[in-house]
């Protein structure tokens, strides 16, 4: 744990902001000196369809922030894709110091022959108190039980996961409300091997309208460790589209977790949960139907009306112009997409993207990272172009799709970062803020790795370095972060909501289990206040229902765990 | 030709199905530009796209040589554009461009050359189309000079001016757009482009062939101006 920086402190100037003047967004990249400079590489495919294979699963650079060993911190697990490559676990030493301590844990592993690892996620899948780490695969997932003395048991043959699935999205949330988080899986392709293929007919039958894809899948954890598939009962069983992304939150207020459903090549879906176990889809009264790449769901406040939105990244380019959505829930159970209106539209070829209050002015801001493949000079596009306008082009079919060699595609984009100037419009500031690099993005983990109020993040690259983005925000404002612990609900406490008033500030953050493609940021629940020198009323609605208030105070942590039958205990502190 | 408008009110207020009023009237003069136009207008209306093309397409496979018929079918194709996917808009564009080129071969016409023309100006420079659009709309230039001056020759300016700028010949398409401009004095799209810096010029050029606007495919104007 770090001291929170004293400066914080000794600016007056602050109390005379309101909520005013925002600081100067800017960011330093530290990958290297923080000891996190993970080079992921995508899976090598054999046999003449390899090309083609490698470029349709390019995904899968994930990381997932989260505090393994309980120091206060998050520590960093990133993945590889390739065979026999290692996947990551950097525990964070503090002062921006991470040590890679993977093969000590026992965590490496994933990729086998038969296997791709492309997702993580932290959860306390048995509530003991310390998050278990659960690897999502092309093949099967891998459970890992946190032993708490820095190792970690591949529990993965008593928990049930035993259905194979081409997995490119895992989140970890409590739809029931028993008290157990579950798990959800979006697969990308349909559930047969890419690398021991029995069919060349794999890829999309329809660019955008596909609907042979992998759909989703949801298992309820029954406790004891054991996951049992409700995807049918639950009523999700019929989505057939190449997810891509997962996003829950309680989109209605009612408090029981919705769903938001990333696809690529078709129709993203919304499913509102009953409360009854099961779910509703809404897509075509909610947003209707689109025939667009959706490739991330992240769900926040932009606009701190106290319903939460989603921001979904699509594709658009020289060739084609998709735009991104800013779903904003126009709390009717309806929804607008301002992607336009807002100037949140074109990130180029979308991929992850978060929400974070980079200058902590109390509005969610937004980095997105994009980029499909950065190669040489000749551009993949035309001869794409007369692949696919070839009459009868079979599109499922391997064999249909030109090889793309060395050939660029999308690639050496600047990635974007967006300040929302008060919830009605955001602003372009990447390359002042120093984050519009233009590696082959993928994944974001957003959380405030040093302690010092201001949010940091991690960049996936497929087949490049990752970045790690310190937070240097001159002129930021106050913050308070919140970290639950449930105790009749999941003691990751994935699905409450932080309700916060700070002068003319209201906003609401929830907990979540890995929104954002191929990322999962912090469980610290990060509020910008501006220039709010003090704070309003703070309400934690627990994931039953039950609502309680507490005092914290500015620039400050804040743990808050459930008691069951009594009020929270509350602690605060200037550092973790 | 005779004016067909009344067609439409009549149609949809008498029958349950007003597009088959449209479909018998064109199996009697499938070569007809109006009732095919206003056939499609129909369908626009009443988003019933993939029963036009089909119609259309059928037509066309039975009358190889109607000129009109391939055009209409071609725009049938434009016309689905925006309520499409990204990727099958490009699907339908090229799909349109092959039917315009089969206008073409049955009879090089102004309209024909014009039409297929400008649907390249919508490809995005990467696809390297702005030659053959520039092609067509030179062929249509030449011919609408040969011709006596009609209003609708005033698009093929904007449209030829708009294909030099996109291939990076910007002399040549402020030289198209003040030609123009002599022709059609007051012409405010002329006025706009020849304003323009070259950064703003990119910019409405983006605007204007943006496939997920729908296109003005009306063809009205052409049957107005008969002398």
């Amino acid at each position: 744990m770090r001291r929170a920086r004293a400066w914080w402190l000794l600016i007056p100037a602050l109390a005379a902001l309101g909520n005013g003047p925002p600081g100067r967004v800017r960011f330093a990249e530290v990958g290297e000196k923080a000891g996190v400079r993970h080079i992921h590489e995508t899976r090598k495919f054999q046999g003449k369809h390899g090309d083609v294979l490698g470029m349709f699963t390019s995904g899968g650079a994930s990381s997932a922030a989260g505090d393994f060993d309980n120091d206060g911190d998050d520590d960093l697990f990133v993945v590889s894709s390739d065979a026999g490559k290692p996947n990551k676990l950097y525990r964070n030493d503090g002062g921006l110091k991470f040590t890679e301590v993977g093969v000590a844990a026992g965590v490496t592993g994933g990729n086998d022959p038969k296997s791709i690892v492309a997702d993580a996620i932290w959860f306390d899948y048995d509530n003991d108190g310390w998050s278990d780490l659960l690897v999502a695969r092309f093949g099967t997932p891998v459970l890992y039980h946190n032993e708490r003395n820095g190792k970690f048991k591949d529990v993965t043959a008593g928990a049930g996961f035993n259905k194979f699935g081409n997995t490119i999205a895992a989140i970890a949330f409590d739809y029931d409300r028993d008290g157990l988080l579950d798990v959800m899986f979006g697969n990308y392709f349909k559930p047969v091997s890419l690398i021991d293929l029995t069919t060349t007919k794999v890829l999309p039958n329809d660019l955008d309208n596909a609907v042979n894809g992998g759909g989703v899948t949801l298992w309820r954890n029954t406790g004891g460790g054991k996951f049992v598939d409700v995807t049918e009962k639950t009523g999700l069983s019929k989505q057939s589209g190449w997810t891509l992304d997962l996003g829950h939150g309680d989109l209605n207020n009612d408090g029981w977790q919705d769903l938001y459903v990333a696809c690529d090549y078709g129709t993203d879906r919304m499913f509102l949960n009953n409360g009854d176990g099961t779910f509703r889809e809404v897509t075509e009264k909610a947003m209707g139907f689109d025939t667009r790449k959706g490739m991330n769901a992240e769900i926040g406040d932009y606009d701190n009306d106290g319903l939460l939105d989603i921001y979904v990244t699509n594709i658009t380019d020289e060739y084609m112009k998709e735009c991104n959505m800013l779903w904003h829930n126009n709390g009717d159970g309806t929804f607008t997409d301002v992607s336009k209106e807002t100037n949140t539209c074109n990130t180029l070829w979308g991929w992850g993207a978060k929400f974070g209050d980079w200058d902590n002015d109390g509005w969610l801001d937004i980095f997105a990272t994009n980029g499909l493949r950065s190669a040489s000079k000749e551009n993949y596009i035309p001869v794409l172009l007369e692949a696919i306008i070839k009459p009868n082009m079979e599109f499922q079919e391997l064999a249909s799709w030109p090889a793309i060699g060395k050939m660029t595609w999308s690639g050496y984009q600047k990635k974007v970062m967006f300040r929302n100037v008060g919830g009605q419009v955001f602003k372009d500031i990447s390359a002042e803020a120093g984050v519009d690099n233009d590696l082959d993005g993928r994944g974001l983990a957003v959380a405030d790795f040093d302690g010092d109020g201001l949010l940091d993040f991690y960049q996936t690259n497929a087949d490049q370095p990752a970045l790690l983005y310190h937070g240097q925000t001159q002129g930021a404002g106050n913050w308070v972060q919140f970290k639950l612990r449930g105790a009749a609900a999941n003691r990751d406490a994935v699905g409450a909501r932080v309700s916060l008033k700070a002068g003319p500030l209201s906003m609401i953050r929830e907990v979540d289990g890995g929104n954002g493609y191929s990322g999962q940021s912090t469980q610290w629940l990060h509020f910008g206040l501006g220039g709010a020198q003090q704070m309003g009323q703070i309400e934690v609605r627990w994931p039953d229902g039950r609502k309680e208030q507490i005092r914290a105070e500015i620039n400050s942590f804040v743990r808050i765990e459930e008691v069951k039958g009594g009020p929270a205990k509350v602690s605060v502190s200037k550092n973790r | 030709m005779m004016r067909l408008a009344w067609l439409w009110a009549a149609a949809a207020s008498l029958a349950a199905d007003p597009l088959a009023e449209f479909e018998k009237a064109l199996d009697a003069q499938p070569d007809s530009m109006q009732i095919g136009s206003e056939y499609r207008m129909a369908v626009i209306r009443m988003k019933e796209h993939d029963r036009c093309i089909k119609f259309l397409g059928d037509l066309a496979a039975k009358h190889p040589k109607a000129p009109n018929l391939h055009l209409n079918h071609g725009f049938a194709y434009v016309d689905k554009i925006p309520v499409a996917g990204s990727i099958t808009q490009v699907l339908l564009a090229n799909t349109a461009l092959g039917h315009f080129g089969k206008s073409i071969e049955a009879q090089p016409t102004w309209i024909a050359h014009y039409t297929r023309g400008n649907a390249y100006l919508f490809w995005p420079k990467i696809f390297k189309r702005m030659p053959l659009a520039i092609a067509d709309l030179e062929a249509a230039m030449k011919m609408q000079k040969a011709d006596k001056k009609r209003s609708y020759h005033i698009r093929n300016y904007i449209s030829l001016g708009d294909g030099y700028w996109k291939n990076e010949e910007p002399d040549k398409a402020k030289a198209t757009w003040q030609e123009g401009r002599k022709e059609f004095p007051g012409n405010e799209q002329l006025t706009v482009r020849l304003a323009k810096s070259p950064a703003e010029m990119d910019a409405l050029i983006v605007e204007v062939y943006d496939p997920n606007k729908r296109v003005d495919t009306n063809l009205a104007e052409l049957w107005k101006q008969q002398p």
